[in-house]
């Protein structure tokens, strides 16, 4: 649980600061490897986002061909959900706080 | 239940298993891919980590399972709906390691080509090479035939 602190202090600016990554949106970031393949990548993606055919392959084109992709944008919650998952199957998995938003 | 059957070449895949069982050894203590856990808290760090682990031992786990006594009497083995997500995995982190343990020296985009002269290579690495050719052909055999039972499980 996060305590309040004294406006001015550090601490408080701090938590303030954690209070705002953890609520802002992040997003899921999946790196190239030169060791899956394309087709098991593809059907990570199925799997994991519920991806069609189409949409897998330009995810997993954009990791092969420009060494990343952002596979999914939302709550830290869920993104770090996700990149436990991607890591599971052993994919190339970070989070990023998305700054855009 | 779907199921499909393989009949392999026992003198071809059993001096596999060596480097497979080698292997398996280190899965069990550090993960196949190296992964960054950026700022989480470090006690929440070391159970995410602890949890990728044990995950990635049950699945080697189940890819030598395969290698049973129908494997070394008929040449057979069997994928089917239980056990095609956690072999499809396990062959990923076997292949990992096994770039990292003995394929570095061939460079990563002789290794994403696959244009390799097996003539050429010591004894280690070409053995280490086959296994990791068998294993991405497994990979290609269960998502062929089983990626639907893996994507809806």
């Amino acid at each position: 649980m996060i305590r309040a602190g004294p406006k001015t202090s550090p601490a408080s600016e701090t938590l303030a600061h954690t209070e705002l990554e953890l609520s802002g949106r992040w997003r899921v970031v999946v790196l190239n490897d030169p060791v899956n393949l394309m087709s098991y990548v593809m059907l990570v993606f199925k799997k994991i986002f519920g991806f069609n055919e189409t949409t897998a392959r330009r995810h997993m084109l954009q990791v092969h061909e420009q060494g990343r992709s952002v596979v999914w944008t939302g709550l830290r919650e869920k993104a770090e959900a996700y990149v436990f998952t991607l890591q599971q199957w052993h994919l190339t998995a970070v989070l990023e706080s998305d700054e855009t938003h | 239940m779907k199921r499909i059957e393989v009949k392999l070449s026992l003198p071809v895949v059993a001096p596999l298993l060596d480097v497979i069982r080698e292997l398996a050894d280190g899965l069990g203590r550090k993960l196949a891919a190296p992964q960054e856990f950026g700022d989480l808290d470090p006690e929440f760090r070391d159970a995410w980590h602890g949890d990728l682990l044990a995950d990635q031992k049950a699945d080697v786990g189940q890819l030598l399972a395969l290698f049973d006594d129908e494997f070394f009497t008929e040449g057979i083995v069997a994928f089917d709906e239980d056990n095609a997500e956690p072999i499809v995995r396990a062959c990923a982190a076997v292949r990992l390691r096994l770039r990292e343990v003995f394929l570095r020296g061939l460079g990563d985009d002789t290794l994403e080509g696959g244009d390799v002269e097996l003539g050429d290579l010591s004894e280690p690495v070409r053995k280490a090479f086959t296994c990791y050719l068998f294993l991405a052909t497994v990979q290609e055999l269960i998502i062929q035939h089983l990626d639907s039972s893996i994507i809806d499980s």
